[in-house]
């Protein structure tokens, strides 16, 4: 049995956690980093980035760059038409089907670009329990973190994708639910919880209650298309509406990294600059101050759509905001002063952010993993479905058959029968959502009963199952109550991946497994070449340079080091892992006698100055 | 919503998948092999918490039974198990979940309740029959909204609407009110002819508790339909809030 570990795959950042020695923990990179951003981009030779390397590819190869993907998990085409003209990367799919995503001349679907991320902290962990001189470091299962108000296409999509990137999901978990085990660990006490999450992409609102170190939700709300990315598009307007021309794709990028550096900055100071540098699209650059004053009279009407999914999570909780013990902050939006102020207004006391916001919860969902594989009974999480679930009837009415804020697992029946004699067959349409109309609600999936023996229209009594299990994910079954005959039922999801499509994915992913491998042992020879180049130029721009070439070199020696940089360098564009890694050595090697002296040199100017009794 | 009749099992035993044990219908864990048993076609949701059939429940001990039952079926203890076990623990929590949620609300265990006793609060016979006691009210309330709608499609002034259908609304509320303490002393009644073990006594309460709780379902779909007018009067016919859903 491999690893387990707790996952957060987030809009902007995706990070992993796991529990050791009974305490949860995130897992970072040689630089001490936990996030890693959720872009993912395709090299020139079909290579795939992922994280810091991807996202700094969205200056420079932009459309073939994707990030924020979260957005487009479990949805269609229609859905997301309007947003997906601010993006650099290619949006399609069949019009009612899966979004497609085109990065140069490929196309992908939502799951599998989540794939990659996860594989790449996949990855992470099972490099960190490799070099801890863990004899088992694979890491095959995960509990990956969703936005409570995921719906269920949005769940089978993250599902698809951990098992895209061989993980077995062991559970679906809420982010609000899994950030409130996080701060359960160390208060075992009781109290009504509200957990605010506001992300890079989404928004939710969950309101708990906590005894005996059972978390129970008591109603969860929120919204899947609101959080930091709708506040950095605001900035960009601002920006984008000094320039009357089209713009090209890097500079929209480079844009966008310079509104969310002032973002950041804003959440410090009272006033911040935007600031682009000079590049093709915009050869004098720009700069641009906002005052804190300016950025909240321009996302105030942002962070007020908050409020209402608040305002309703409470009223179906039945409680008034006074009635809350604590309000935890989640999401790295949540830094923004103006959130906290208003979340602390309506709950009329400060509101908790103790564990890094980014970090908590992958933090809960380590915890969560841990409980499901050692068994511990400390801790129960008893989440809800956010959606009512319904069937269509008679003139496209909803029939609701599960209803919203449900405590999960949860089931429901309902029964059918046919319209005409000898009718062997029953069409059944799923739908999530609160509207009356089969037509507002969210399409799940249709469903065709077969094989209803023949009888007289209105005899069969075949009952319907619908169940939806701790991850929130329904199922259906059916049998015809008069002849106990189980019925099978075709499941066309309406939009997410078949079982056929996930399988042949599988399998191409292999096959590019090899290739994603290499460019990753590409990385990071490139990342090591870099670091001995730039040691090697700091050396040779020294002010003594001369002298020491002069009095300690060889002859000879410094040509010889002078021609290995120049070899390096030009390996360093291509790759070939292979001579990268050959010429770094053979940089290094030459330069080994440079760094000596310099060394040297540097201790001698050090202790130059100071008495014997000093040393 | 009302639920479908729930089928009461006619068997009273259930056997147990892993050892083949017979188990008393309100047992959650084998007496043998004390593996969790999968559900069968139970249908009493008291008898599931170890409850009598009252109507009284004190809610903290409702609750403290829950979360009880809840650590010993719940999912995420039988990741472990076997598949048999798994499909019980998921379907035996789904169960104990609705069960909550139907003895957790006042009205809904009294929905429960008629069920298990074979007298559900469903209209099978001419579902819009207006209850007796309402008509008075209904007349009112049909005439108002008519003339309401006229004046709308006139052009009338919202303000002055809204006004008229608050109005029209108290008398509902009233009704609702004076329904829901003639409930309760129904539902006192009920637990007193239990303990009693009064036959006659238990079968009259529960007359008189269907009868009322038609007319709530009817009740709760007046004002259903005064605040479907409402909305179509404009966003602030109603207050600023949605109401809770029950």
């Amino acid at each position: 049995m491999g690893k387990v570990v707790g996952i957060d795959l987030g809009t902007t950042n995706s990070l992993v956690a796991y529990v050791r020695d009974g305490a949860p923990e995130v897992i970072r990179d040689g630089a001490g980093d936990a996030l890693v951003p959720s872009v993912v981009s395709l090299g020139e030779d079909g290579t795939i980035f992922v994280g810091r390397e991807a996202q700094r590819r969205l200056l420079t190869a932009s459309s073939r760059s994707v990030y924020s993907v979260k957005r487009f998990m479990g949805r269609g085409l229609d859905d997301v038409r309007d947003e997906a003209a601010m993006l650099p990367f290619r949006v399609g799919g069949e019009p009612g089907g899966v979004v497609r995503i085109g990065l140069g001349d490929r196309e992908f679907t939502p799951p599998e670009i989540s794939a990659f991320i996860l594989r790449e902290l996949k990855q992470r962990a099972e490099d960190h329990f490799r070099e801890r001189g863990e004899f088992d470091f694979e890491v095959d299962r995960a509990v990956v973190t969703v936005p409570a108000y995921f719906n269920d296409a949005q769940r089978t999509a993250t599902r698809d994708a951990g098992r895209l990137a061989g993980l077995e999901v062991l559970r679906i978990v809420n982010e609000p639910t899994a950030a409130s085990l996080a701060y359960g660990l160390d208060r075992k006490d009781r109290g009504i919880i509200a957990v605010y999450d506001l992300g890079g992409g989404t928004f939710d609102i969950s309101i708990l209650k906590v005894e005996d170190g059972v978390f129970q939700v008591l109603a969860t709300n929120g919204d899947t298309h609101l959080g930091g990315d709708d506040v950095d598009r605001l900035l960009m307007d601002l920006v984008l509406a000094q320039f009357g021309r089209e713009i090209p794709a890097e500079t929209i990028q480079a844009i966008r990294k310079a509104v969310i550096q002032a973002k950041w900055d804003l959440s410090d100071l009272e006033e911040a600059e935007i600031r682009v540098d000079p590049s093709p699209g915009i050869p004098d650059g720009f700069r641009r101050r906002i005052s804190r004053i300016e950025f909240e009279e321009l996302i105030h009407s942002l962070v007020e759509r908050t409020m209402q999914p608040v305002r309703q999570a409470l009223a179906d909780a039945g409680l008034e905001p006074s009635e809350i013990d604590e309000a935890v902050l989640v999401g790295g939006s949540t830094r923004i002063p103006l959130v906290r102020r208003m979340v602390g207004e309506l709950f009329g006391r400060t509101p908790h952010s103790e564990i890094n916001p980014d970090e908590v919860v992958a933090l809960g969902a380590a915890v969560q993993a841990d409980i499901l594989v050692s068994g511990r009974r400390e801790m129960l999480l008893l989440d809800v479905t956010p959606l009512s679930l319904g069937i269509e009837t008679m003139g496209g009415v909803v029939s609701k058959i599960i209803l919203r804020n449900s405590t999960i697992p949860a089931s429901g029946r309902e029964m059918f029968t046919t319209g005409v004699d000898n009718q062997t067959s029953v069409d059944i349409h799923v739908l999530q959502g609160e509207r009356e109309l089969a037509g507002d609600c969210r399409s799940l999936a249709r469903f065709r009963l077969r094989g209803i023996p023949p009888m007289l229209a209105g005899l069969p009594r075949i009952e319907v199952k619908f169940q939806i299990d701790a991850n929130g994910i329904l199922s259906v079954s059916a049998s015809e109550l008069r002849t106990s005959i189980a019925q099978t039922i075709e499941v066309k999801p309406s939009y997410g991946l078949t079982d056929e499509e996930v399988e042949r994915m599988l399998i191409e992913s292999f096959e590019h497994a090899q290739a994603d491998f290499d460019a990753r042992l590409i990385i990071e020879a490139k990342n090591e070449a870099e670091t001995v180049i730039t040691a090697t130029e700091k050396s040779l721009r020294r002010p003594d340079f001369a002298e020491i070439v002069a009095r300690d070199l060889q002859p000879g020696e410094r040509e010889r080091m002078e021609s290995a940089l120049a070899d390096l360098k030009q390996v360093l564009g291509g790759t070939d892992r292979d001579a990268i890694q050959e010429k770094t050595h053979a940089l290094n090697h030459a330069t080994r006698h440079l760094a000596e002296i310099v060394m040297n040199r540097s201790v001698r100017e050090a202790l130059a100055g100071r008495n014997v009794e000093e040393i | 919503m009302t639920p479908e009749p729930i089928p009461v099992s006619a068997v009273s035993t259930l056997e147990c998948r892993n050892c083949g044990a017979g188990a008393p219908m309100d047992e959650h864990f084998c007496p043998q092999c004390s593996r969790i048993l999968s559900i069968g076609r139970h249908g009493d949701y008291f008898a599931f918490f170890g409850l009598p059939r009252k109507l009284t429940i004190a809610q903290a001990d409702l609750e403290r039974r829950f979360r009880d039952l809840s650590r010993r079926f719940h999912p995420d203890y039988y990741y472990n198990a076997s598949p048999t076990e798994r499909l019980a623990s998921l379907e035996r929590s789904s169960y104990l979940n609705d069960a909550y949620r139907a003895l957790r609300n006042s009205m809904s265990r009294i929905e429960h309740l008629l069920a298990i006793e074979g007298m559900p609060a469903t209209r099978s016979d001419g579902a819009t029959k207006v209850p007796p006691a309402l008509l008075e009210e209904v007349f009112a309330l049909n005439e108002e909204l008519d003339e309401i709608r006229e004046l709308r499609e006139a052009g009338t002034d919202p303000a002055q609407l809204r006004a008229r259908l608050d109005t029209a609304r108290k008398p509902i509320e009233l009704k609702r009110e004076e329904h829901e303490r003639q409930v309760e002393s129904l539902a006192a009644e009920w637990d007193a002819h239990f303990d009693k073990n009064d036959p006659a006594g238990k079968h009259a309460a529960l007359e008189a508790l269907r009868e009322r709780l038609l007319e709530r379902n009817y009740i709760t779909n007046l004002l259903a339909t005064i605040d479907r007018e409402a909305g179509i009067l404009g966003p602030d016919a109603k207050g600023p809030e949605p109401e809770a859903r029950g």
